[in-house]
């Protein structure tokens, strides 16, 4: 027993031989390219708008409530409000609000495919830290 | 009844077992650790049966950073993984090439404690992987002073007429602070002045590269062009975000027909155009391709030079929170940038995001600066 418990920790261990940086970010930009995937699958233009808006409404609350849990540093405050205003600049182009025009229903898919290119551009989350990512991540799990 | 001979042979199973995973473990530590691990090293073999080289192409892939996109159809890439088997492609399909490729990778561990080697070297001479070797790299400074030792021990004897390119790949670099580039080290720095120095070094034989691009986000700044200009003749970067399936390496494939008349510029713009038109297909956001003639945006890049610095001094004083709220913007959208040499040398191919509120632009001056 002892020497399959030896041999399953030394299996775990190279197992875990991971890169150090395999971080939240990756989740995080799984979260859009399902949603992304989500619109694709169906014809209907007011569900394709629905998974959109939910996707969207789903992490502005998911970053409220990092927000507001007091556990994050000032710049990782920054980044998120940050990151937060870029999704709100996406949900106003879909509805057609704050000076936009609304995204047609012929081009929901390609509108799609902006928001999973323009998320993961590579300065987009650069300010924030890996605790608050991993965060992010348990509360993504938990509430989407 | 439980028979304790069988219990004894198998104890001694399982204790066997365990040792020789120990002993395999214990290899393949000293393996990683060891000071050279040449994969594979044929130079000797090649010398006699070696074609001459007409290109020389060194790429320098950053992957120690998130890196991972999706496509339309939702699949995941690593960028850096996939710049690295483009650029093998590009070694394997020139016969007349000698080819450098640096994949700086992420710190990784074996059993927790132990780090393994965070840099891969491979050497193409003639189509054929002549080295593959695992390195450490710069733990402190980020002036590629291990890859310049590579490169210096391993390339062929220069000849007249050898075409050489520079191909950097990664996340936009920094013009000033710079620290946090790489996620193994988030302390230490690199910018462009370390890239330049890196550059100064490889050609040390004062001969400039041809081309250099960068495949990178905002590398179409007047700072960078600057720093990068002194050593080479030619460059391709965006002045934008450039999304990170990078430039396309397809024009690189045999060199020695897109490549016969030896007109670089010519190339470069071939190169550029194609780039854009692949990057079109498919991204949604912002793409820009420029082409840069080293020689002739001299005069516009020391006319705005005062005011770049200037403005770089400004953001290099500013906390980190206070930064990431700063904007890149197109230089034409600033009056001081706004000269009339400001096109000169610069080709631009740009097309405008699908969406967002910069939709509507419909040019780039193919110089980036930031917003103040």
């Amino acid at each position: 027993m002892k020497a399959l418990i030896a041999f399953g920790s030394i299996f775990m261990m190279f197992v875990l031989a991971i890169p150090v940086n395999a971080d939240g970010k990756d989740e995080l930009k799984q979260y859009f390219s399902k949603a992304a995937n989500n619109v694709k699958a169906t014809e209907n233009a007011d569900e394709k708008r629905e998974i959109l808006n939910e996707s969207f409404n789903n992490m502005s609350k998911i970053l409220d409530q990092v927000l507001s849990s007091g556990l994050i540093s000032e710049s990782d405050r920054v980044g998120i409000e940050q990151y937060k205003a870029t999704l709100q600049e996406k949900q106003s182009e879909l509805e057609g609000s704050n000076g936009y025009q609304r995204v047609p229903d012929a081009q929901l898919n390609i509108f799609a495919d902006y928001v999973v290119q323009d998320m993961e551009q590579a300065d987009q989350m650069i300010t924030i830290s890996v605790v608050v990512l991993l965060l992010i991540i348990i509360l993504i799990v938990l509430l989407v | 009844m439980r028979n304790p001979h069988s219990r004894l042979v198998k104890s001694d199973l399982c204790s066997m077992i365990l040792l020789s995973i120990c002993c395999t473990a214990l290899v393949m530590f000293l393996s990683a650790c060891s000071a050279g691990l040449p994969v594979q090293r044929e130079s000797q073999k090649v010398e006699n049966d070696m074609l001459a080289v007409r290109y020389s192409i060194l790429f320098i892939i950053h992957g120690d950073s998130d890196y991972l996109y999706h496509d339309t159809a939702g699949n995941k890439y690593i960028a850096d993984e996939e710049a690295l088997a483009g650029a093998k492609r590009v070694a394997e399909e020139n016969p007349l090439a000698e080819v450098f490729i640096f994949h700086q990778k992420p710190m990784s561990h074996f059993l927790f404690f132990f780090p393994l080697r965070d840099g891969e070297f491979y050497y193409y001479l003639n189509g054929r992987l002549i080295a593959n070797e695992l390195y450490w790299r710069d733990q402190e400074l980020s002036n590629l002073d291990i890859e310049v030792d590579f490169y210096n021990s391993f390339r062929a004897e220069s000849q007249p007429g050898t075409v050489s390119m520079f191909f950097y790949f990664g996340h936009e670099i920094p013009e000033f602070a710079g620290a946090g580039y790489d996620a193994s080290y988030p302390d230490r720095k690199f910018t462009v002045h370390d890239l330049a120095s890196g550059l100064k070094d490889f050609i040390s034989d004062s001969i400039k590269f041809d081309l250099l691009v960068l495949s990178t986000c905002y590398g179409g700044t007047p700072y960078t062009i600057g720093m990068l200009g002194p050593y080479t003749r030619t460059i391709i970067a965006s002045p934008d975000n450039l999304h990170l399936s990078y430039f396309d390496l397809n024009s690189l494939d045999s060199l020695e027909i897109s490549l016969q008349d030896e007109d670089i510029p010519a190339f470069a713009n071939r190169f550029a155009q194609q780039s854009f038109d692949q990057l079109i297909r498919d991204i949604q956001t912002t793409v820009s391709v420029a082409v840069y003639d080293v020689d002739r945006v001299q005069e516009y890049l020391h006319s705005v030079y005062t005011t770049y610095e200037s403005t770089l001094n400004t953001l290099n004083e500013k906390t980190q929170a206070s930064l990431s709220t700063i904007e890149h913007c197109d230089c034409a959208d600033i009056p001081e940038y706004v000269l009339p040499t400001m096109n000169s040398g610069v080709n631009v191919f740009y097309r405008p995001a699908i969406f967002g509120r910069s939709k509507s632009k419909q040019n780039h001056s193919g110089w980036e600066c930031w917003k103040e």
